[in-house]
């Protein structure tokens, strides 16, 4: 197949955004309040994922039960459907298992674990469909159903990836761009410049990254506003239909 | 699930009266409440999900794939994925086997060939994002308006390619997509409970714990076919109710699910109707 | 034969029920100890005033204090928290709940009550059969599987919360002890609004405990022994009925898994009618109260065919009457 044009001259990629043009954003919390303590639902262009957390709880077994904190455990499982060629995935595939690590050490730092020894908090994250920026959306997810969990974390962990083109970063890639452009994914708490999450697996060349980084996040301050937004638009309706006697 | 003796033996209690007095004040072939939507992933040529009130819910996708007929086995491939259960795990394995079985013994093939060498293959992926009470009653519901919903594209090229060896070739149009076939009706399973006399139809978790048998029935065009099986359908449970099958309540439960699944197939048509109508308006899954 | 008896399959509601009521609401509703009503997110600075001192849901760095939950602000005194949307029941010293025993231990019983950590029973915690004045012996140690066993449900007092955040529970009274005669259900904890009274007999015979941690049991009113005892106002733990009456119960019959042999079919379909009232209240997020309990029995009153109020719809016309019914009282 003929390389693509990733980028054109005048400054549009293949589907029609500029290079720090985020892709459509849509979440929504509280989507499985019967299942589960906590639940959340991302659509970040066509990659999208529900996450569903159970805890802080008694876990079922003692090995789980640390006195300093919660444990944090995710279970990753990307449906069959969920790429164009449909496909079997195994759990123990590599890139599964780190994605699967890398969350768990991200929100092990931003839950306020301390606050619930011997617990565990147990997450699910379903993928349905996947089509670039995975590890972003399922943080992102993850936030909401702890946040909606009532889990008390010190901000939100907002998360994006970010590819370089030449010399041009491009935020918010989708599947196509992915597989041909260097990627990183970042997560940053709150409206800080701290990352909480930072996963880069391709070749970037060190004077493009500050920039790069730069892009980043701020787009991941504008991940956490449209997450805020939901978060206080449920919040609000919620708790004005509590009767106060 | 486990539950005290008083509240088990309260629960026996009601549930022998007749009419058995349900929990929920369900009439014994009452089916709990379902939310239903079809047709939200894109990527696929059908998908459904179904939700029940104590938040038990199923997602379908049935996608398709061009194969040489004679090289396949079987024209449809199932695969049910429960989170907390590992997929070679008894639980997962019989669900497996149960749809499977129940889809290739009913489905009528001839409507996914396409030409003399080619047909469709269809994978039906399951996932059962929750579920408290068994859930293959939920699943079978939930494959059902998958595949009513399910979508494959117009054949343009010679149906007869015995000579050709070109492989067949499709309409572009996604509006010519054709259903699989008109009249195509899935086969479902219906749960049924069975405790003294009575017969409930969709138990519940806690409805689980004190039957004294479970019923497995296959509906198909308008009546009850095999296979018909019967289990314990509670698992991990303390249920001590257990027991051996009266031969009268098989043919009872058969002519019970004659007499009600016409209006489990007429609901779950309706919302296919209402779905199909407005189409593009509303596509989230949630 | 009509569909509607057999199944409703209804498309998930895209918007949300009651959506349009309460921004009408917003208005009037005034909550105590808060300043505004609308919420705050984690991250959030609330205040930057020092004078206040941290409760739950909050952090602070350099003086500042910051919401860790999303949640409403309560103002307490000098004590400052944010109270989160959702999550697992918090257990508080006093608060009536109703358990379920997960573990037998050495003279201690676990409990689930849906919060974080399961509770924990001391052996020395219950009422023993032989009455109060009795002496706990190693015996009572080697059967306390006679007395509770896994999946018992009881009602109890939370007696303290453990500096590791286990709560502690107590059943020295005669209101609390082993369920029987009756069903279990489950609603969000949030939903529960903390009243006086926790454990109340309904119209139809019929009692209830409405357990603050959510977990409610729904019985058959015991003719003997009626729940409204005034004489409990207090909510921190009051452990005064008197001895001879303690004795008298204190037999083996506390811990019987026997129901009474006099539960009528009148009596269990009104079972099922507070039971879908109680679910058709958590469906549409309404507080549970005692006075909503009976609102809605009332407004249940209209179906004729109570498994008709499984529906959707059925359910929130019954919280619409709950709902309009207030406003008529002027409660609201």
């Amino acid at each position: 197949m003929s390389r693509m044009e990733l980028y054109s001259p005048e400054g549009l990629r293949i589907d029609g955004r500029r290079w720090n043009e985020l892709r459509r954003f849509e979440s929504r919390i509280n989507t499985h309040p019967n299942s589960c303590d906590g639940s959340s639902y991302v659509e970040q262009g066509n990659t999208k994922v529900i996450c569903m957390v159970q805890g802080p709880m008694e876990p079922s077994s003692r090995s789980q039960a640390d006195s300093a904190g919660a444990t944090i455990e995710v279970n990753l499982s990307v449906a069959s459907f969920s790429t164009f060629e449909r496909k079997k995935r195994s759990k123990s595939e590599k890139r599964m298992v780190e994605m699967k690590a890398t969350l768990e050490r991200t929100f092990q730092q931003s839950v306020m674990c301390h606050l619930y020894p011997r617990t565990l908090i147990s997450i699910d994250i379903h993928v349905l469909a996947q089509d670039g920026g995975l590890l972003a959306s399922m943080a992102n997810a993850v936030t909401l159903a702890l946040i909606d969990a009532g889990v008390a974390m010190y901000d939100y962990v907002s998360c994006i990836s970010v590819g370089l083109h030449d010399q041009t970063p491009l935020l918010d890639l989708n599947g196509l761009e992915e597989q041909d452009i260097s990627t990183l994914t970042i997560g940053v708490i709150g409206k800080t410049e701290k990352l909480a999450l930072l996963m880069l697996e391709d070749k970037m060349p060190l004077d493009h990254l500050e920039s790069t980084l730069g892009i980043a996040i701020a787009a991941t301050h504008r991940i956490r506003d449209l997450m805020d937004d939901e978060v206080r638009k449920h919040g609000n309706l919620r708790s004005s239909k509590l009767a106060k006697n | 699930m486990i539950l005290s003796p008083a509240e088990r033996a309260y629960l026996y209690e009601s549930l022998v009266q007749k009419p058995a007095i349900r929990p929920g004040a369900r009439s014994d072939h009452q089916f709990r409440p379902l939310e239903a939507k079809t047709g939200f992933l894109p990527n696929s040529n059908g998908s459904a999900r179904i939700r029940l009130n104590d938040g038990s819910e199923c997602i379908i996708s049935v996608k398709s794939k061009v194969v040489v007929t004679r090289g396949e086995s079987s024209l449809i491939e199932v695969d049910i994925d429960v989170p907390g259960f590992r997929d070679d795990s008894n639980f997962v394995s019989n669900l497996k086997f149960s749809l499977t079985n129940l889809l290739i013994t009913k489905f009528p093939v001839e409507y996914l060939r396409l030409t003399s060498k080619y047909s469709f293959k269809l994978f039906i992926d399951c996932i059962v994002i929750s579920h408290s009470s068994y859930p293959l009653s939920l699943i079978s519901l939930t494959s059902y308006l998958a595949l009513k919903t399910t979508r494959l594209p117009l054949l343009t090229s010679e149906v007869n390619d015995e000579e050709i060896e070109e492989q067949p070739t499709f309409s572009d149009d996604w509006d010519n997509a054709k259903y699989i076939h008109p009249t195509f009706q899935p086969p479902i399973f219906i749960t049924l409970g069975v405790i003294g006399e009575n017969l409930l139809f969709d138990p519940s978790i806690e409805e689980e714990q004190v039957l004294e048998n479970g019923l497995i029935l296959s509906f198909y065009k308008d009546k009850v076919i095999t296979p018909i099986i019967n289990m314990n359908l509670a698992t991990n449970s303390n249920n001590s109710n257990f027991k051996g099958l009266n031969q009268k309540l098989i043919i009872q439960s058969i002519n019970l699910c004659n007499k009600y699944c016409p209006a489990i197939i007429k609901a779950l048509d309706t919302l296919i109707e209402q779905d199909d109508e407005n189409d593009d308006t509303d596509n989230h899954i949630f | 034969m009509e569909v509607a008896e057999v199944i409703s399959i209804t498309k998930p509601s895209s918007s949300r029920p009651f959506e349009d009521v309460d921004d009408d609401n917003d208005s009037d509703v005034e909550m105590n100890n808060t300043t505004n009503q609308s919420i705050v997110t984690p991250g959030e600075l609330i205040t930057d005033d020092p004078i206040w001192m941290k409760g739950h849901g909050t952090y602070f760095i350099n003086d500042k204090t910051y919401s860790s939950v999303a949640g409403t602000v309560s103002r307490v005194n000098r004590l400052l928290s944010v109270i989160p949307i959702r999550g697992r029941y918090q257990p508080e010293t006093g608060d009536h709940i109703v358990g379920r025993i997960t573990e037998v231990g050495n003279k201690r019983w676990k409990v689930d009550i849906g919060a974080k950590q399961d509770a924990v029973l001391m052996l020395g915690s219950v009422n023993l059969p032989g009455g109060i004045l009795r002496r706990k012996s190693e015996t009572d140690e080697l059967q306390m599987r006679n007395f509770l066993k896994e999946g018992d449900l009881l009602n109890a007092e939370v007696q303290t919360i453990f500096n590791n955040g286990i709560a502690s529970l107590h059943t020295r009274s005669l209101k609390y002890g082993k369920l029987r005669n009756g069903i279990f259900l489950k609603v969000p904890s949030s939903l529960i609004i903390k009243s006086k009274n926790h454990a109340f007999d309904l119209t139809g015979n019929i009692s209830c405990v409405l357990g603050v941690n959510g977990y409610i049991w729904l019985y058959k009113t015991n003719v003997n022994n009626p729940t409204s005892n005034n004489n409990n106002n207090n909510s921190n733990n009051s452990n005064n009925p008197s001895i001879t009456r303690l004795e008298e119960e204190s037999s083996w019959e506390i811990y019987s898994d026997k129901n009474d042999t006099t539960i009528t079919n009148s009596i269990r379909s009104n079972i099922t009618r507070y039971y879908n009232i109680i679910k058709a209240l958590s469906y549409c997020e309404l507080g549970i109260t005692e006075q909503r309990i009976s609102m809605g029995y009332e407004a249940s009153l209209a179906y004729v065919n109570l498994g008709s109020l499984n529906d959707k719809d059925a359910m929130e016309t019954i919280c619409q009457d709950i709902i309009n019914n207030e406003k008529m009282r002027g409660i609201n």
